[in-house]
């Protein structure tokens, strides 16, 4: 915590944009989730912007609880949360349902995806299961040197379009493109960048009747659910959260977004 | 909500049900195929790959080495060995400055410039005979090794060679009925064993898990070292000649940890045949890529965050028991004090397993922490050996100038080779320190698992030390 | 001090006494609580079971049928069914016994457990597939309803046991088994007999004689115009049409081996690459799920880099991971030879 200041100062952070809280979450504006696949750079660039030293390590797995932090940036107070690395969302271990649980529940202003370069496909799966449920997610396109080294080239552009959310490279542990990714959110947090993210197209045929069936009920039940999709296909999964979200009506809370934020900041 | 919307919306849930069981089990399947279709879709447009890649091949080479069937396993062991004795000897010269410091130089002017004050004997005695020695003993027991192991230990985290421990060690595991993964909470565990056991929370399957819970005491946490250090030091060390004494401690610290991952596979082989009962599930774990440590923020951070953090807990634990230490000792009851009186009555047993009732004393006043078992078990032999001239009377907690003083204080307390290497293996065997013990019960979230990782070692580590006593005993006469 | 020799002695000899005591399973401890298990509690919920079994297959049960059930002589199993009778689970008449509905309920209430619990250890236990219906007979009469509930919930509200049954839901609900005549079922696909219809008496003699029973799993071999041949419990029956329609059979998804025509990811030697085709049914739950999210889908290209000791586990490059798997499981992924045209 002594080099807290260091590098505040220096150029590549948009003098003096950002200020990293620390702990210090009082009075947050917005939420910030990092999610991504283990060992990606999650914990890294959650010390990046908020000065904290979470332990990262080479190794999928590393951290397996919740860790918060704040960050200031552009007159904007943030929350950002490190959550555990899963390599998808559906599936059940104690610590990628602490990731699930906080993108769906928490109801993050925006959730960064931090991916790995040079595994972009098997990334993509953690991304297209994020786009299910919120439509405000940037693509933290991390480990840019590795790629790099590995002669990967990746067309950011393509991918921001296929995506339609930004993509912004970043090398976390350099330092590398975090004033870019902080200006990313701050667009995106407030509105000046909407995104319209890509959704899942086919599946067999017998499940896509099906879940077009429920989706429907779940429309009419909840009017304006931007995920209705998503929420029947984990319905039929027996999803046990989302049944309890769905028997209590917790799950509206994605529409009305605001009020559940106050909610969720009171607890 | 009205009871209509209530009626609405268990309506959904129900019709959900009924098309579950219209469209079968494998939804799962159908759901991830397809994503994983768009995802190579789109991976195949927008990433293009220049030509092949020496790096990566260099990545190869490396765990081509690391994971062979003929060196995989002695450059793990050489690489532990290696991380001890770098630790045994880097810190011994630095524990004996801070030692000097504290205890020697800072502990007759603290009590001193107290005692001037006017401040009542008892209260002198509780709070710098107690509680500063305590600590003071602590920072110069631990902080040395600390500084030198977590570094150490962070550079070959960072590089990514633990995960390659787990593939190597995975053949063990898998024959026991144990998570792969358990290789890595184990490894975890040496730093400190309720980090280890949040570190579980990688392996998916409960029964594994709870398995990876109850075998992680057996990883001995840095806690332990100075325990095991100091006596394999004192005791083995000193049985060979000196140029050799380092060497051989290391070996034999080495030895414990290695008994250690030996009994974590026997524990884990037994439960998965008795009470959690089953095959070893699913294993899948990513080898990630190696990456050059950074060397100065590794450093950095883990002197200034683990070490101090770690350090913090320790201090903060062996104030308390500093105070209980030195009340154990001054209180008395019939004349005797409460910790002899306790000593001469578990002796007998104590004995006959190989230990004394000074080390059970010690184990017990040191459950919230290990670290300070050395220490007391210091300061109660001088109590009851009744040794005159050594330390700065009954009940204060010292550190002896050199390891030979300390040595001739156990001897004189009847301490035999046997005692020293009982008291290795039951600082190996014992029950988890209490932040372990409550760590546990938050994971689990289940009594009988809490009570049974903290029986089940205690038993174990009496049975040992019992079956070495009267072997030892047997060949001895 | 004691004699060391003398206390080796004295602490074997307890280890023994200690291992006959409580070795699992077959220690006294473990015999006396399997012989305990016979509580009155036990019998009155196997005896449901078996009512509900038999009404479900349309079979009138018997005092003997359920004597024999529970192994217990015929007095007992009177007085059981008194107790029953006095409970208002069962009603008999001239007709037989027969549950009334608050016992179906309770029949089903059993049900749910004991395939709840079956599929739990199936998923995530490990426990060897023979051993599953024991333990979850075993299991069935002690775990309270909330604790099922709440392991369904943690399961993800599964809807069928892992041998393809539906589990019923916690109202009592099953779906409409919903029979078709066996002359409907296509080549090769499984069904299972729910019901073999008793008129006219001249066929359903010829059936019985066949050794046809509900509950017994068939597969179709082929249909022809006047014959149908098909296989039931490992033996080849034919039939005629006539016949075979009085058979009511519901569809079951088994899973259409695919293990003779494709190898098996475990035979990949180091080096070599290959093309997933799927993962075995017989890998389930969340090892299931974890393997596909990590790629093992349809169609990926797989590499074998890394071998550890005796080849267990391998280590695959699998879309750009090296990520280790055991022999075990990689015996469950099937592969096939990969062509160049297969990646695009
Ligand atoms: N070369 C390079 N290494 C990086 C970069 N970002 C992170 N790393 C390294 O990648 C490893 C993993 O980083 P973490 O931040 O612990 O990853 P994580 O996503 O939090 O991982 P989990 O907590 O296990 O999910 C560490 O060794 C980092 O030093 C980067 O941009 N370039
Ligand atoms: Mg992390």
């Amino acid at each position: 915590m002594i080099d807290q200041n260091k590098c505040e100062a220096c150029p590549v952070h948009n003098a003096g944009n950002l200020k990293r809280l620390g702990i210090n979450m009082d009075k947050f504006d917005f939420v910030v989730a990092l999610a991504g696949n283990p060992n990606t750079g999650k914990s890294t660039v959650f010390n990046n912007l908020t000065g904290l030293k979470q332990h990262t390590g080479n190794w999928p797995g590393k951290t397996v609880t919740r860790a918060e932090g704040g960050f200031e940036f552009n007159k904007n107070r943030y929350k950002l949360i490190d959550l555990p690395g899963t390599y998808s969302l559906l599936s059940t271990s104690t610590d990628e349902e602490i990731a699930r649980d906080f993108i769906l529940f928490g109801q993050p202003d925006v959730t960064v995806v931090v991916v790995d370069a040079t595994r972009l496909e098997r990334n993509l799966n953690l991304v297209l299961q994020v786009l299910e449920i919120t439509d405000r997610a940037i693509v933290c396109l991390n480990l840019m040197d590795e790629a790099g080294r590995r002669n990967i080239e990746i067309d950011e552009r393509a991918l921001t379009r296929d995506l339609g959310i930004p993509v912004v490279p970043t090398e976390a542990r350099q330092d590398v493109g975090i004033p870019e990714l902080l200006k990313t959110v701050d667009d995106v947090v407030t509105g000046k960048l909407i995104c319209k993210p890509y959704r899942i197209t086919g599946s067999s045929k017998g499940l896509t009747k099906a879940v077009e069936n429920l989706a429907e009920k779940i429309k009419n039940e909840f009017p304006g659910l931007p995920n209705a999709r998503w929420v029947a296909l984990r319905l039929l999964d027996g999803d046990q959260k989302i049944i309890d979200a769905v028997r209590s009506g917790e799950i509206s809370g994605i529409v009305k977004r605001n009020a559940i934020e106050e909610n969720f900041a009171t607890v | 909500m009205t009871t209509n919307q209530i009626n609405e919306r268990e309506k959904l849930i129900a019709s959900a049900n009924t098309l579950r069981w219209e469209i079968g089990e494998n939804i799962h399947d159908s759901i991830i195929e397809s994503i994983y279709t768009d995802a190579a879709k789109i991976a195949n447009k927008v990433v293009r790959i220049k030509e092949q890649k020496k790096k990566y091949s260099f990545d190869q080479t490396i765990d081509r080495i690391v994971t062979s069937k003929w060196l995989g396993f002695p450059i793990m062991f050489l690489l532990l060995a290696v991380v001890f004795w770098v630790t045994i000897e880097g810190a011994n010269v630095p524990s004996g400055l801070i030692a000097n410091l504290l205890v020697d130089t800072l502990h007759p002017l603290l009590k001193d410039f107290i005692a001037s004050v006017g401040i009542p004997y008892w209260i002198n005695g509780v709070l710098i005979d107690g509680a500063y020695l305590a600590m003071a003993w602590v920072i110069s027991v631990m902080l040395p090794p600390m500084a030198i192991f977590f570094p150490l230990f962070t550079l070959l985290e960072d590089f990514g060679y633990l995960p390659r421990v787990a593939f190597n060690m995975d053949n063990l595991y898998r024959k026991v009925g144990a998570h792969g993964k358990q290789a890595l909470t184990m490894t975890m565990g040496f730093g400190c064993n309720a980090a280890g056991i949040i570190a579980t929370r990688i392996i998916d399957s409960p029964r594994e898990r709870i398995i990876a819970i109850i075998t992680n005491n057996f990883s001995l946490c840095n806690g332990r070292w100075p325990t095991q250090i100091l006596i394999a030091t004192i005791f083995i060390g000193g049985a060979v000649p000196a140029y050799l004494a380092g060497l051989v401690s290391a070996a034999a610290v080495v030895s414990i940890a290695l008994l250690g991952i030996i009994f974590s596979l026997l524990v884990s082989w037994g439960l998965s045949k008795t009470v959690l009962k089953g095959e070893a599930s699913a294993f899948s774990l990513e080898l990630p890529p190696y990456r050059p440590p950074r060397i100065l923020r590794t450093l950095y951070t883990s002197i200034i965050d683990r070490t101090i953090f770690v350090l913090w807990r320790a201090v903060v634990f062996a104030i308390p028991a500093g105070i209980v230490i030195w009340l154990v000792a001054n209180v008395t009851i019939g004349g005797t004090n409460i910790a002899e009186h306790f000593i001469d009555w578990t002796d007998p047993f104590a004995l006959f397993v190989g230990l004394n009732g000074v080390i059970l004393l010690a184990y017990i006043i040191a459950i919230p922490a290990n670290e300070i078992v050395v220490p007391t078990v210091l300061m109660l032999t001088v109590l009851v050996a009744g040794i005159a001239g050594v330390g700065s009377g009954s009940g204060v907690m010292f550190e002896l100038d050199s390891i030979g003083d300390t040595s001739a204080i156990l001897h004189a307390g009847g301490w035999t080779v046997l005692t020293g290497v009982n008291l290795m293996l039951f600082s190996l065997l014992h029950n988890p320190c209490s932040t372990t013990i409550y760590t546990i019960y938050k994971e689990t979230k289940s009594i009988k698992w809490t009570v049974i990782s903290t029986i089940l070692p205690i038993i174990m580590g009496f049975a040992v030390c019992f079956f070495v006593a009267q072997l030892w005993r047997l060949i001895a006469s | 001090m004691i004699d060391p020799l003398f206390a080796l002695l004295i602490a074997f000899a307890l280890s023994g006494i200690l291992a006959v005591l409580f070795w699992p399973a077959k220690g006294i401890y473990a015999t006396y609580k399997k012989a305990k298990r016979n509580t009155s509690r036990v019998l009155i919920e196997d005896t449901l079971k078996h009512l509900y079994d038999y009404e479900e297959r349309t079979v009138r049960p018997t005092l003997r049928s359920i004597a024999g059930h529970l192994s217990i002589g015929v007095d007992d199993t009177i007085q059981l069914v008194e107790k029953l009778q006095s409970m208002g689970l069962v009603e008999s008449s001239q007709d037989g016994i027969q549950i009334t509905p608050q016992g179906r309920s309770y029949a089903l209430r059993i049900i749910r457990i004991h395939r709840l619990w079956e599929r739990y250890l199936a998923d995530e236990t490990s426990v060897k597939e023979t051993e599953w219906h024991l333990e979850a007979e075993e299991k069935e009469h002690s775990i309270s309803v909330e604790e099922a509930e709440a392991l369904a919930a943690q399961m993800g509200n599964p809807v069928f046991d892992p041998h393809g049954d539906p589990i019923p839901t916690k109202d009592g609900e099953v779906p409409k088994r919903n029979g078709v005549p066996l002359t409907t079922l296509k080549n090769g696909k499984f069904g299972r007999i729910i019901h073999v219809e008793d008129e006219p008496h001249a066929i359903y003699s010829q059936l019985i004689a066949q050794g046809l029973y509900p509950g017994m799993q068939v597969r179709i071999i082929n249909t022809e115009k006047n014959r149908i041949r098909f296989e039931v419990n490992g033996e080849e029956c034919v039939l005629a049409p006539l016949f075979a329609a009085n058979v009511h059979v519901i569809p079951i998804q088994k899973q259409e081996e695919i293990t003779s025509e494709f190898k098996s990811l475990s035979s990949l030697r180091k080096g070599e690459k290959a093309v997933v085709v799927g993962i075995s049914k017989a890998c389930r739950g969340p090892q299931r799920r974890r393997l596909m999210d990590l790629g093992v889908v349809p169609g990926t290209l797989v590499t074998a880099e890394l071998e550890s000791i005796g080849r267990d586990p391998v280590a695959f490059n699998i879309k750009g991971a090296t990520i280790a798997i055991r022999k075990k499981n990689a015996d469950q992924i099937y592969i096939k030879e990969f062509s160049q045209e297969e990646l695009n």
